[in-house]
Protein backbone atom coordinates (compact mmCIF):
# COMPACT_ATOMS: atom_id res chain seq x y z
CA UNK A 1 0.00 0.00 0.00
CA UNK A 2 1.30 3.15 -1.07
CA UNK A 3 0.30 6.96 -0.56
CA UNK A 4 1.09 9.67 -2.50
CA UNK A 5 -1.25 12.87 -1.36
CA UNK A 6 -4.86 12.08 -2.24
CA UNK A 7 -3.94 8.97 -3.89
CA UNK A 8 -3.63 5.79 -2.40
CA UNK A 9 -2.67 2.97 -4.51
CA UNK A 10 -2.87 -1.02 -3.49
CA UNK A 11 -1.29 -3.95 -3.99
CA UNK A 12 -3.40 -6.29 -5.42
CA UNK A 13 -3.08 -10.25 -5.88
CA UNK A 14 -3.81 -10.92 -9.91
CA UNK A 15 -6.34 -13.74 -8.40
CA UNK A 16 -8.55 -10.31 -7.06
CA UNK A 17 -8.92 -8.93 -10.47
CA UNK A 18 -11.81 -9.22 -12.02
CA UNK A 19 -11.24 -11.71 -14.88
CA UNK A 20 -13.21 -9.64 -17.53
CA UNK A 21 -10.47 -6.68 -16.46
CA UNK A 22 -7.58 -8.64 -16.84
CA UNK A 23 -7.48 -8.04 -20.63
CA UNK A 24 -9.79 -4.92 -20.66
CA UNK A 25 -8.21 -1.94 -22.76
CA UNK A 26 -6.44 0.49 -20.90
CA UNK A 27 -6.84 4.17 -20.82
CA UNK A 28 -5.20 6.18 -23.06
CA UNK A 29 -2.04 8.52 -21.84
CA UNK A 30 -1.65 11.82 -21.56
CA UNK A 31 0.02 14.35 -24.10
CA UNK A 32 3.02 13.87 -22.03
CA UNK A 33 2.62 9.77 -22.66
CA UNK A 34 1.67 9.28 -18.85
CA UNK A 35 -1.02 7.20 -16.97
CA UNK A 36 -3.22 9.67 -15.40
CA UNK A 37 -4.08 8.32 -11.72
CA UNK A 38 -5.67 11.73 -10.88
CA UNK A 39 -5.77 15.44 -12.17
CA UNK A 40 -6.11 18.77 -10.49
CA UNK A 41 -8.38 20.43 -12.91
CA UNK A 42 -7.19 23.65 -12.18
CA UNK A 43 -3.18 23.82 -11.55
CA UNK A 44 -2.92 20.71 -13.97
CA UNK A 45 -0.94 18.69 -11.62
CA UNK A 46 -1.22 15.09 -12.14
CA UNK A 47 -0.83 11.62 -10.05
CA UNK A 48 0.79 9.64 -13.03
CA UNK A 49 2.63 6.76 -14.19
CA UNK A 50 5.52 7.28 -16.99
CA UNK A 51 6.44 4.08 -17.90
CA UNK A 52 5.03 1.04 -19.46
CA UNK A 53 1.81 -0.25 -17.60
CA UNK A 54 -1.82 -0.02 -18.27
CA UNK A 55 -4.64 1.87 -16.22
CA UNK A 56 -8.18 0.13 -16.61
CA UNK A 57 -10.89 2.33 -14.90
CA UNK A 58 -14.14 0.33 -13.55
CA UNK A 59 -16.07 3.08 -13.41
CA UNK A 60 -16.95 6.57 -12.81
CA UNK A 61 -15.09 9.72 -13.14
CA UNK A 62 -13.17 9.65 -9.93
CA UNK A 63 -12.63 5.58 -9.79
CA UNK A 64 -12.01 2.96 -8.69
CA UNK A 65 -9.47 2.27 -11.26
CA UNK A 66 -6.43 -0.34 -11.61
CA UNK A 67 -3.35 -0.37 -12.59
CA UNK A 68 -0.97 -3.21 -13.70
CA UNK A 69 2.54 -2.54 -13.77
CA UNK A 70 4.02 -5.71 -15.41
CA UNK A 71 7.88 -4.50 -15.22
CA UNK A 72 7.36 -2.06 -12.14
CA UNK A 73 7.33 1.57 -12.29
CA UNK A 74 6.90 5.02 -10.17
CA UNK A 75 4.17 7.49 -9.32
CA UNK A 76 4.93 11.24 -9.96
CA UNK A 77 3.51 14.26 -8.76
CA UNK A 78 4.91 17.91 -9.41
CA UNK A 79 4.47 18.44 -5.66
CA UNK A 80 4.93 15.13 -4.28
CA UNK A 81 7.68 13.13 -4.27
CA UNK A 82 8.19 9.95 -6.77
CA UNK A 83 7.03 6.32 -4.94
CA UNK A 84 8.64 3.31 -7.09
CA UNK A 85 6.13 0.63 -7.08
CA UNK A 86 6.99 -3.00 -7.45
CA UNK A 87 5.60 -4.80 -10.78
CA UNK A 88 1.77 -6.36 -10.44
CA UNK A 89 -1.99 -5.08 -10.06
CA UNK A 90 -2.84 -2.53 -8.16
CA UNK A 91 -5.94 -0.71 -6.84
CA UNK A 92 -6.05 3.21 -7.22
CA UNK A 93 -7.92 5.14 -4.60
CA UNK A 94 -8.66 8.54 -4.49
CA UNK A 95 -9.28 10.21 -1.12
CA UNK A 96 -12.27 11.57 -0.32
CA UNK A 97 -14.27 13.41 2.36
CA UNK A 98 -17.17 13.21 4.38
CA UNK A 99 -19.64 15.86 3.83
CA UNK A 100 -23.12 15.38 5.48
CA UNK A 101 -25.48 13.74 2.88
CA UNK A 102 -23.04 13.33 0.24
CA UNK A 103 -19.13 12.55 -0.31
CA UNK A 104 -17.04 14.65 -1.54
CA UNK A 105 -12.97 14.01 -3.26
CA UNK A 106 -10.54 15.43 -2.01
CA UNK A 107 -8.43 18.02 -4.09
CA UNK A 108 -5.23 18.06 -3.07
CA UNK B 1 -5.90 12.03 -25.40
CA UNK B 2 -4.43 14.99 -26.85
CA UNK B 3 -7.03 16.75 -27.48
CA UNK B 4 -8.53 16.82 -24.02
CA UNK B 5 -6.44 19.58 -22.70
CA UNK B 6 -7.09 21.59 -24.97
CA UNK B 7 -10.67 21.00 -24.64
CA UNK B 8 -10.23 21.20 -20.97
CA UNK B 9 -8.99 24.93 -22.02
CA UNK B 10 -11.82 25.80 -23.98
CA UNK B 11 -14.28 25.06 -21.50
CA UNK B 12 -13.02 27.05 -18.93
CA UNK B 13 -12.47 29.46 -21.21
CA UNK B 14 -13.00 33.32 -20.19
CA UNK B 15 -12.63 36.71 -22.31
CA UNK B 16 -14.04 38.51 -24.98
CA UNK B 17 -15.53 36.16 -27.73
CA UNK B 18 -13.81 36.56 -30.97
CA UNK B 19 -17.28 37.43 -32.73
CA UNK B 20 -16.22 36.72 -36.17
CA UNK B 21 -14.57 33.55 -35.89
CA UNK B 22 -17.76 32.75 -33.62
CA UNK B 23 -20.09 33.57 -36.17
CA UNK B 24 -18.21 31.73 -39.35
CA UNK B 25 -18.20 28.89 -37.10
CA UNK B 26 -22.35 29.20 -37.09
CA UNK B 27 -22.22 29.85 -40.61
CA UNK B 28 -20.56 27.15 -41.39
CA UNK B 29 -22.61 24.99 -38.75
CA UNK B 30 -25.66 26.10 -40.83
CA UNK B 31 -24.06 25.16 -44.65
CA UNK B 32 -22.90 21.62 -42.94
CA UNK B 33 -26.89 21.13 -41.71
CA UNK B 34 -27.89 22.13 -45.65
CA UNK B 35 -29.42 25.27 -44.11
CA UNK B 36 -29.17 28.77 -45.07
CA UNK B 37 -26.68 30.63 -43.58
CA UNK B 38 -28.20 32.96 -41.00
CA UNK B 39 -28.97 36.59 -41.96
CA UNK B 40 -29.07 38.21 -38.63
CA UNK B 41 -26.38 37.97 -35.59
CA UNK B 42 -27.42 38.84 -31.93
CA UNK B 43 -25.06 39.64 -29.34
CA UNK B 44 -25.76 39.33 -25.26
CA UNK B 45 -23.44 39.31 -22.69
CA UNK B 46 -24.44 36.69 -20.79
CA UNK B 47 -26.65 33.70 -20.78
CA UNK B 48 -29.12 35.66 -18.95
CA UNK B 49 -29.42 38.57 -21.68
CA UNK B 50 -29.37 36.06 -24.38
CA UNK B 51 -32.85 34.86 -22.96
CA UNK B 52 -34.36 38.26 -22.73
CA UNK B 53 -33.62 38.84 -26.20
CA UNK B 54 -34.55 35.39 -27.41
CA UNK B 55 -37.76 35.92 -25.45
CA UNK B 56 -38.23 39.22 -27.35
CA UNK B 57 -37.62 37.65 -31.37
CA UNK B 58 -40.71 37.92 -33.40
CA UNK B 59 -39.23 37.36 -36.99
CA UNK B 60 -36.41 34.65 -36.16
CA UNK B 61 -38.13 31.59 -37.46
CA UNK B 62 -38.43 28.47 -36.15
CA UNK B 63 -35.30 26.74 -33.97
CA UNK B 64 -32.81 24.82 -36.18
CA UNK B 65 -31.12 23.31 -33.01
CA UNK B 66 -32.24 19.68 -34.32
CA UNK B 67 -30.17 20.18 -37.92
CA UNK B 68 -27.21 22.29 -36.52
CA UNK B 69 -26.22 20.90 -33.49
CA UNK B 70 -28.16 17.30 -32.06
CA UNK B 71 -28.74 15.53 -35.40
CA UNK B 72 -25.19 16.10 -36.79
CA UNK B 73 -23.52 15.14 -33.12
CA UNK B 74 -26.27 12.04 -32.68
CA UNK B 75 -25.13 10.83 -36.65
CA UNK B 76 -21.64 11.30 -35.31
CA UNK B 77 -21.60 9.87 -32.48
CA UNK B 78 -23.29 6.75 -34.75
CA UNK B 79 -20.68 6.47 -37.04
CA UNK B 80 -17.91 6.40 -35.22
CA UNK B 81 -19.92 3.74 -32.69
CA UNK B 82 -20.25 1.44 -35.12
CA UNK B 83 -15.92 1.81 -36.50
CA UNK B 84 -15.01 1.76 -33.01
CA UNK B 85 -17.36 -0.91 -31.37
CA UNK B 86 -19.25 -0.76 -28.08
CA UNK B 87 -15.57 -1.24 -26.07
CA UNK B 88 -13.69 0.77 -28.96
CA UNK B 89 -16.41 3.91 -28.37
CA UNK B 90 -16.68 3.12 -24.35
CA UNK B 91 -12.62 3.61 -24.47
CA UNK B 92 -12.77 6.64 -26.24
CA UNK B 93 -15.49 8.11 -25.00
CA UNK B 94 -13.59 7.58 -21.08
CA UNK B 95 -10.64 8.86 -22.38
CA UNK B 96 -11.48 12.19 -23.84
CA UNK B 97 -15.10 13.46 -22.81
CA UNK B 98 -15.81 11.74 -19.41
CA UNK B 99 -13.07 13.46 -18.62
CA UNK B 100 -14.85 17.08 -18.77
CA UNK B 101 -18.16 15.72 -18.79
CA UNK B 102 -19.17 16.11 -14.46
CA UNK B 103 -17.33 19.55 -14.46
CA UNK B 104 -18.87 21.07 -17.35
CA UNK B 105 -22.74 19.34 -17.33
CA UNK B 106 -22.62 21.02 -13.18
CA UNK B 107 -21.40 23.94 -14.41
CA UNK B 108 -23.96 24.38 -17.44
CA UNK B 109 -26.47 23.34 -14.59
CA UNK B 110 -25.57 25.93 -12.52
CA UNK B 111 -25.78 28.83 -15.15
CA UNK B 112 -29.22 27.45 -15.77
CA UNK B 113 -30.76 28.10 -12.54
CA UNK B 114 -29.04 31.23 -12.26
CA UNK B 115 -30.86 32.42 -15.42
CA UNK B 116 -34.02 30.81 -13.78
CA UNK B 117 -33.55 32.06 -10.89
CA UNK B 118 -32.78 36.01 -11.56
CA UNK B 119 -35.21 35.81 -14.41
CA UNK B 120 -38.20 35.41 -12.54
CA UNK B 121 -36.51 37.82 -9.90
CA UNK B 122 -39.40 41.15 -8.86
CA UNK B 123 -37.13 43.16 -10.92
CA UNK B 124 -38.01 41.53 -13.98
CA UNK B 125 -41.67 40.85 -13.64
CA UNK B 126 -41.65 45.02 -12.94
CA UNK B 127 -39.80 45.83 -16.14
CA UNK B 128 -42.50 43.63 -17.97
CA UNK B 129 -45.42 46.02 -16.22
CA UNK B 130 -46.09 43.49 -13.65
CA UNK B 131 -45.28 44.99 -9.94
CA UNK B 132 -43.94 42.35 -7.49
CA UNK B 133 -46.64 41.50 -5.21
CA UNK B 134 -44.79 39.73 -2.83
CA UNK B 135 -42.10 37.21 -2.18
CA UNK B 136 -44.89 34.34 -3.01
CA UNK B 137 -45.80 35.58 -5.80
CA UNK B 138 -42.38 36.27 -7.19
CA UNK B 139 -41.67 32.77 -8.76
CA UNK B 140 -43.95 32.67 -11.77
CA UNK B 141 -44.54 28.77 -12.77
CA UNK B 142 -45.14 29.89 -16.66
CA UNK B 143 -42.50 32.25 -16.51
CA UNK B 144 -40.33 29.77 -15.27
CA UNK B 145 -41.12 26.56 -17.62
CA UNK B 146 -40.72 29.13 -20.56
CA UNK B 147 -37.24 30.18 -19.36
CA UNK B 148 -36.28 26.70 -19.01
CA UNK B 149 -37.44 25.62 -22.06
CA UNK B 150 -35.57 28.42 -23.73
CA UNK B 151 -32.74 27.35 -21.77
CA UNK B 152 -32.74 23.51 -23.04
CA UNK B 153 -32.86 25.39 -27.13
CA UNK B 154 -29.58 26.53 -26.16
CA UNK B 155 -26.27 25.30 -28.02
CA UNK B 156 -23.56 25.27 -25.19
CA UNK B 157 -21.36 26.66 -27.25
CA UNK B 158 -17.87 26.47 -24.89
CA UNK B 159 -19.68 24.22 -22.45
CA UNK B 160 -20.27 21.04 -24.87
CA UNK B 161 -16.29 20.91 -24.71
CA UNK B 162 -17.16 17.10 -22.95
CA UNK B 163 -18.29 15.58 -26.35
CA UNK B 164 -16.74 17.85 -29.05
CA UNK B 165 -13.46 16.18 -27.33
CA UNK B 166 -14.63 13.15 -28.11
CA UNK B 167 -14.80 13.63 -31.55
CA UNK B 168 -11.73 15.78 -32.28
CA UNK B 169 -9.87 14.48 -35.07
CA UNK B 170 -12.21 11.90 -36.31
CA UNK B 171 -13.94 14.12 -39.00
CA UNK B 172 -14.94 17.55 -40.29
CA UNK B 173 -19.06 17.43 -40.17
CA UNK B 174 -19.04 19.46 -36.56
CA UNK B 175 -16.14 21.53 -37.29
CA UNK B 176 -18.50 24.97 -37.45
CA UNK B 177 -19.97 23.49 -33.95
CA UNK B 178 -16.46 23.42 -32.67
CA UNK B 179 -15.24 26.63 -33.89
CA UNK B 180 -18.25 28.59 -32.28
CA UNK B 181 -17.08 26.59 -29.10
CA UNK B 182 -13.69 27.65 -28.73
CA UNK B 183 -14.73 31.66 -29.47
CA UNK B 184 -17.96 31.92 -27.68
CA UNK B 185 -20.79 31.49 -25.45
CA UNK B 186 -23.81 29.91 -25.42
CA UNK B 187 -26.19 30.23 -28.45
CA UNK B 188 -29.62 30.14 -29.82
CA UNK B 189 -29.44 29.15 -33.87
CA UNK B 190 -32.71 30.11 -35.43
CA UNK B 191 -33.49 30.03 -39.42
CA UNK B 192 -32.75 33.60 -39.96
CA UNK B 193 -31.11 34.85 -36.36
CA UNK B 194 -28.85 33.52 -34.02
CA UNK B 195 -28.91 35.01 -30.27
CA UNK B 196 -24.84 34.34 -28.95
CA UNK B 197 -23.85 34.96 -25.77
CA UNK B 198 -20.20 36.40 -24.75
CA UNK B 199 -18.30 33.96 -22.33
CA UNK B 200 -17.83 34.45 -19.04
CA UNK B 201 -15.26 37.46 -17.75
CA UNK B 202 -14.60 35.87 -14.87
CA UNK B 203 -14.27 31.88 -13.94
CA UNK B 204 -13.20 30.75 -10.15
CA UNK B 205 -12.54 26.81 -9.83
CA UNK B 206 -11.14 24.44 -6.95
CA UNK B 207 -8.70 22.04 -8.07
CA UNK B 208 -12.02 19.55 -8.17
CA UNK B 209 -13.24 21.95 -10.52
CA UNK B 210 -16.36 22.75 -8.30
CA UNK B 211 -17.14 26.73 -8.49
CA UNK B 212 -15.43 28.37 -5.78
CA UNK B 213 -14.91 31.88 -4.14
CA UNK B 214 -14.63 33.60 -1.41
CA UNK B 215 -14.29 36.96 -1.89
CA UNK B 216 -16.71 37.14 -4.89
CA UNK B 217 -18.51 35.64 -7.68
CA UNK B 218 -16.86 32.71 -8.75
CA UNK B 219 -18.52 32.93 -12.43
CA UNK B 220 -19.46 36.44 -13.87
CA UNK B 221 -20.45 38.26 -17.18
CA UNK B 222 -19.77 41.39 -18.34
CA UNK B 223 -23.42 42.63 -17.85
CA UNK B 224 -22.96 41.72 -14.01
CA UNK B 225 -25.09 38.04 -14.46
CA UNK B 226 -22.97 36.04 -12.22
CA UNK B 227 -22.92 33.07 -10.03
CA UNK B 228 -21.81 32.96 -5.92
CA UNK B 229 -20.17 29.40 -4.53
CA UNK B 230 -17.96 28.07 -1.91
CA UNK B 231 -16.12 24.55 -2.94
CA UNK B 232 -19.11 23.85 -5.57
CA UNK B 233 -21.97 24.97 -3.06
CA UNK B 234 -24.49 28.15 -4.26
CA UNK B 235 -23.75 30.68 -1.20
CA UNK B 236 -25.98 34.28 -1.46
CA UNK B 237 -23.95 36.94 -2.84
CA UNK B 238 -23.97 38.78 0.60
CA UNK B 239 -22.95 35.94 2.71
CA UNK B 240 -19.46 35.52 0.98
CA UNK B 241 -18.93 39.87 2.49
CA UNK B 242 -19.26 38.06 6.06
CA UNK B 243 -16.93 35.45 5.94
CA UNK B 244 -14.10 38.00 6.49
CA UNK B 245 -15.82 38.96 9.94
CA UNK B 246 -16.55 35.40 10.90
CA UNK B 247 -16.50 34.91 14.53
CA UNK B 248 -16.76 31.47 16.24
CA UNK B 249 -19.57 32.84 18.35
CA UNK B 250 -21.25 34.01 14.84
CA UNK B 251 -20.54 30.52 13.22
CA UNK B 252 -22.38 28.77 16.60
CA UNK B 253 -25.29 31.62 15.97
CA UNK B 254 -25.69 30.45 12.22
CA UNK B 255 -28.82 28.29 12.03
CA UNK B 256 -28.76 27.63 8.41
CA UNK B 257 -26.71 23.89 8.58
CA UNK B 258 -25.42 23.82 4.93
CA UNK B 259 -24.22 28.28 5.87
CA UNK B 260 -22.45 27.08 9.11
CA UNK B 261 -20.28 24.36 7.36
CA UNK B 262 -19.38 27.13 4.49
CA UNK B 263 -18.75 29.18 7.42
CA UNK B 264 -16.62 26.36 9.15
CA UNK B 265 -14.50 25.91 5.93
CA UNK B 266 -13.56 29.31 5.65
CA UNK B 267 -12.58 30.35 9.15
CA UNK B 268 -10.39 27.44 8.99
CA UNK B 269 -11.34 24.38 11.18
CA UNK B 270 -8.25 24.56 12.84
CA UNK B 271 -8.49 28.43 14.32
CA UNK B 272 -12.13 27.06 14.89
CA UNK B 273 -10.80 24.85 16.68
CA UNK B 274 -8.42 26.30 18.83
CA UNK B 275 -10.33 29.26 19.46
CA UNK B 276 -13.42 26.93 20.97
CA UNK B 277 -10.86 25.46 23.25
CA UNK B 278 -11.94 21.66 21.31
CA UNK B 279 -10.05 18.65 22.78
CA UNK B 280 -8.47 16.40 20.67
CA UNK B 281 -10.50 12.95 21.41
CA UNK B 282 -7.67 10.68 19.69
CA UNK B 283 -4.42 10.70 18.75
CA UNK B 284 -2.05 7.77 17.18
CA UNK B 285 0.30 7.84 14.09
CA UNK B 286 -2.08 8.38 11.38
CA UNK B 287 -3.07 11.63 13.17
CA UNK B 288 -4.82 13.45 15.65
CA UNK B 289 -8.71 13.18 15.92
CA UNK B 290 -11.03 16.14 16.82
CA UNK B 291 -14.78 16.81 17.55
CA UNK B 292 -16.79 19.76 17.18
CA UNK B 293 -20.69 19.24 18.58
CA UNK B 294 -23.07 21.59 17.07
CA UNK B 295 -26.17 22.54 18.39
CA UNK B 296 -29.58 20.98 16.47
CA UNK B 297 -26.55 19.30 13.99
CA UNK B 298 -24.39 16.21 13.72
CA UNK B 299 -21.31 16.60 14.82
CA UNK B 300 -18.50 17.62 13.07
CA UNK B 301 -15.13 15.32 13.11
CA UNK B 302 -11.99 15.60 12.05
CA UNK B 303 -9.03 14.04 11.12
CA UNK B 304 -5.89 16.09 11.40
CA UNK B 305 -2.79 15.10 9.30
CA UNK B 306 0.51 16.13 8.68
CA UNK B 307 1.22 16.33 4.84
CA UNK B 308 4.22 13.70 4.03
CA UNK B 309 6.33 15.83 2.09
CA UNK B 310 7.95 18.89 3.17
CA UNK B 311 7.38 22.25 1.56
CA UNK B 312 10.12 24.25 -0.13
CA UNK B 313 10.58 26.06 3.00
CA UNK B 314 11.31 22.36 4.60
CA UNK B 315 8.03 22.77 6.70
CA UNK B 316 5.19 20.22 7.06
CA UNK B 317 1.72 21.49 5.96
CA UNK B 318 -1.39 20.07 8.49
CA UNK B 319 -4.55 19.15 6.48
CA UNK B 320 -8.42 18.55 8.08
CA UNK B 321 -10.26 16.04 6.67
CA UNK B 322 -13.86 15.92 7.85
CA UNK B 323 -14.84 12.20 8.59
CA UNK B 324 -18.12 10.39 9.76
CA UNK B 325 -19.54 11.71 13.21
CA UNK B 326 -19.39 7.75 14.25
CA UNK B 327 -15.58 7.21 13.44
CA UNK B 328 -13.41 6.57 16.78
CA UNK B 329 -10.17 6.90 15.86
CA UNK B 330 -7.64 8.79 13.80
CA UNK B 331 -6.22 6.12 11.69
CA UNK B 332 -10.43 4.35 11.21
CA UNK B 333 -10.79 8.59 10.04
CA UNK B 334 -7.77 8.35 7.56
CA UNK B 335 -8.64 4.94 6.29
CA UNK B 336 -12.33 5.81 5.74
CA UNK B 337 -10.89 9.00 3.51
CA UNK B 338 -9.76 5.55 1.19
CA UNK B 339 -12.78 3.79 1.99
CA UNK B 340 -10.96 1.42 4.08
CA UNK B 341 -11.50 -0.02 7.47
CA UNK B 342 -8.59 0.96 9.84
CA UNK B 343 -6.87 -2.06 10.62
CA UNK B 344 -6.51 -2.48 6.98
CA UNK B 345 -4.98 0.79 6.24
CA UNK B 346 -1.29 0.54 6.08
CA UNK B 347 0.94 2.79 3.46
CA UNK B 348 4.92 1.50 3.53
CA UNK B 349 5.54 5.00 1.88
CA UNK B 350 4.03 8.05 1.82
CA UNK B 351 4.67 11.48 -0.12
Amino acid sequence: MYRQGDVLIVALEESAVPPNLLDAPGELRDGRGRLVLALGEVTGHAHAVPGPGRLIREGGVFGPMLLHLPDGGRVVHEEHAVIPLPKGWFRVVRQREYAPGAVRIVAD
Amino acid sequence: MEYVDSWRAVAAATGAADRSAAEDGVRLAYRSAGLAEPEEFVWADSPRAAVGLVRKLNDAGRSVREEVRTRPWAEERRRMYDELGPAGWSALWSATGAQLWETTAALAERIRAGVVAERTEPGELAERGEPPEGEAEVLQPEDESEIRLLLLDAVLGQHDAAWLAAFDGRGDRLDGLAAVARNAGWWWPYERTVVISERPEALHRDEAGRLDRGDGPALSYRDGFALYAWRGMPVPADFLAELTALTPERIRAEENAELRRVMLEFYGYDRYLTESGAEPVHRDETGILWRIALDGDEDVVMVEVVNSTPEPDGTYRTYWLRVPPTTRTAKDGVAWTFGLQGESYAPVRQT
